[in-house]
């Protein structure tokens, strides 16, 4: 079967966490749009930035909600490739399973589709966001310090 | 003020050549000085196939269009023709199309509002009928769509069961393919796909079929672009590009049934991408052209003029659009359609400047016709054929080009061939090492992104919002699905899809006749899905992230 992400990959660099075990992020599409680089890019950046990224590929809610139980993480970044309502829908299922999980999200996002996954309390990166930013959100949203392994 | 004896920035082109801070005669090494001045329509066609360039054939303005019901994307076509657009491209919704799925599979209902987001939803022949409803494809060039690899005999044989249908004979449709191995197994990797080999067959019969039926159609057409896009540098693409060529070349010969000289011909038609990398872009399709006579002349010992001159479609880069300050992009737009025409190519698409917020809306659409059209009308640039030719700055980044993809083949062939490297994931470890080195310059700031890493004050007094999906292309694929099943002639799609089948599992017999049978007897793709997927498995995805 083919997937953009077929493995579970792990951290290289320092952990990012205050209890020494490294934060887990699971990174999942939700589009059934097979483009990978941009997920490959900000995959690199969080996994520098100390985290362990698990790859979801293309997801759907059930599959990402899974997922994040099953893999146990502190935190899920969608890539929305499709339609805003999807990453809505999918928002409402993973808070149903586990309210006190964060959610970002990344992708081609048009202006009015970001403002209302900004009103569901998603931080939103579309096209040009820095990376830093990215992992400096992920920081923020898994409690961890920043790291000194940046820059 | 600096000062001069400063240590100067390393300058480099995009693809990593070190650049001078200027050329002379001595730049140019004597393998390309012995042939730079050969005249445009002359081999090795460096400066391009035809002497008088576009004195006797301007650039077909050629913009990829769809989205919706198949109604939404006719409409928007004609829009694009009504507008100037001179050949038009039928885009296909990723979700069914890509995958083989009908809109009722589970992988598809789950994400159900993303149906027809960005390509009409086409099931069965039916809805390709709507798609093309009133469009003159008799006296069109119509890129049938078929992007992806598995997906490309559904879409062609729907295309001209279409044409035929209208009493159109087939011999008289001239258009396109795409059955393009860099989207299908290196840019966008579907969930689902047949394996390389399959997928290399089902091409190999579509240039057999076509060159027995359809003179006038490009089979397929190798998309640089999309290796491009997704990190390959300049001399990777071209380099990639001729070794994605010779996969097909070398299946053709060991098969036996064409003549080369015409199989090159089929083959010529070929896709790169612009960027704002001007002079290094423009050289790309130099160098591409003049590679090409070199590959076709020593490999396959072709001698016919006519299949040696590479044809070249160009799409200005997607990823160089940026989401930030979005008109800029008409400034970008505009200047990699420019390095396409300077560059000679034969065909030009111009990403949306929305191009990063969603698919083009009219109004982004008709700039990049517009913007095509200035450079045609008010430029005077068309006036004279390869006009960089001689600057011995181009001929320099011609001949190195040249020479590090040829250096780029040799690694590829070495690796077991273009197949083989998307297989075991080594071209994508190429990409992935551009990316990553592309985002770090940028994170930097060594490469400036005017509006995204610097300049970013922005007053613009209008929101680009991007085009608004459109909200019943689901359910009306649903309904339509149903009323093919209900209403077809059962036992004759039943017949067709045996057939098939059997000549999926007996690789001697080609694919496209029976497909041909398939779509006219109203078969759809998820049940075309099953099929192939029955007889050849799934493509085992190398490792991307």
């Amino acid at each position: 079967m083919s997937s953009v992400a077929n493995e579970t990959t792990h951290a290289t660099g320092s952990p990012a966490a205050t209890d020494g075990a490294p934060r887990r992020i699971l990174l999942a599409k939700t589009a059934l749009d097979g483009h990978w680089r941009g997920i490959s890019v900000v995959a690199r950046a969080l996994r520098d930035g100390g985290f362990q990224v698990i790859l979801g590929g293309m997801s759907t809610g059930t599959e990402i909600v899974r997922a994040a139980i099953d893999e146990d993480v502190d935190l899920v970044g969608l890539n929305v490739g499709g339609h805003v309502e999807v990453a809505e829908r999918i928002i409402g299922e993973l808070r149903a399973a586990r309210a006190d999980l964060p959610v970002f999200a990344g992708g081609i996002i048009a202006p009015w589709a970001a403002k209302r996954l900004r009103a569901l309390g998603v931080e939103v990166f579309p096209p040009g966001s820095q990376l830093d930013e990215i992992v400096d959100c992920a920081r923020r949203l898994t409690g961890t310090e920043p790291s000194d392994v940046s820059g | 003020m600096p000062s001069h004896d400063q240590r100067p920035p390393a300058y480099r082109s995009a693809s990593g050549i070190e650049l001078k801070a200027s050329y002379g005669p001595e730049d140019v090494p004597a393998e390309h000085a012995r042939v730079m001045g050969a005249a445009p329509g002359q081999p090795p066609y460096h400066r391009g196939g035809f002497p008088q360039g576009y004195r006797t054939k301007p650039w077909r303005i050629f913009q990829l269009s769809g989205f919706g019901k198949p109604e939404d994307e006719n409409e928007r076509i004609k829009f694009l023709l009504r507008n100037g657009e001179t050949g038009f491209l039928m885009e296909h919704d990723r979700n069914t199309a890509d995958h083989l799925y009908n809109v009722d599979h589970p992988d598809v209902v789950a994400r159900k509002e993303d149906v027809g987001l960005t390509g009409a939803v086409m099931q069965s022949v039916r809805e390709t009928e709507l798609c093309l409803a009133d469009l003159p494809i008799e006296s069109t060039f119509g890129h049938a769509g078929g992007a992806v690899v598995q997906h490309a005999p559904f879409a062609l044989a729907a295309y001209w069961t279409v044409a035929k249908r209208r009493g159109i004979p087939l011999a008289q449709l001239f258009g396109t393919g795409q059955s393009d191995f860099f989207l299908t197994y290196l840019g966008c990797v579907t969930k689902q796909q047949v394996p390389t080999a399959p997928g290399l067959r089902l091409n190999a019969d579509i240039i057999e079929f076509c060159s027995e039926h359809l003179p006038k159609w490009v089979p397929v057409s190798i998309a640089g672009y999309n290796g491009g896009d997704t990190g390959l540098n300049a001399w990777q693409e071209l380099g990639a590009v001729m070794a994605n060529a010779i996969e097909y070349l070398d299946e053709v010969e060991r098969r036996g049934r064409m003549d080369m000289t015409v199989a090159a011909q089929r083959v010529g038609g070929v896709n790169f991408r612009t960027t704002m990398e001007i002079f290094e872009d423009a050289a790309k399709l130099r160098a591409a052209r003049k590679m090409w006579h070199k590959l076709l002349t020593e490999r396959y010992g072709v001698t016919d003029e006519r299949a040696l001159r590479m044809r070249i479609h160009i799409v200005t880069s997607g990823a160089y659009m940026q989401y930030q300050q979005p008109f800029n992009n008409i400034v970008r737009g505009t200047l990699m359609a420019l390095t396409a025409v300077l560059g000679g190519t034969q065909s030009l698409g111009v990403s949306g400047y929305d191009e990063a917020i969603s698919i083009p809306s009219e109004h982004a659409h008709q700039m990049s016709v517009r913007i095509q059209q200035i450079l045609e009308h008010e430029t005077n640039i068309p006036a004279v054929t390869d006009p960089l030719g001689g600057s011995y700055y181009v001929e320099s980044l011609t001949a190195e080009l040249e020479r590090r993809a040829w250096e780029f083949v040799d690694q590829l062939l070495a690796q077991g061939g273009f197949l083989a490297t998307l297989d075991s994931g080594w071209l994508h470890a190429r990409a992935r090492e551009n990316q990553e080195s592309q985002a770090i310059a940028e994170a930097r700031g060594e490469r400036k992104i005017v509006g995204v890493n610097c300049f970013k004050e922005d007053i613009a007094p209008w929101e680009v919002d991007g085009f608004p999906p459109v909200t019943d292309a689901y359910p009306v694929a649903l309904e339509r699905l149903n009323a093919v099943r209900r209403e077809r002639h059962e036992q004759a799609a039943t017949a067709a899809m045996r057939e098939l089948a059997a000549t999926c599992r007996d690789p001697d017999r080609n694919i496209m006749p029976v497909m041909m049978q398939v779509v006219d007897a109203e078969v759809t793709i998820g049940e075309i899905g099953d099929i192939f997927r029955q007889a050849w498995g799934d493509w085992q995805t190398p490792k991307l992230v």
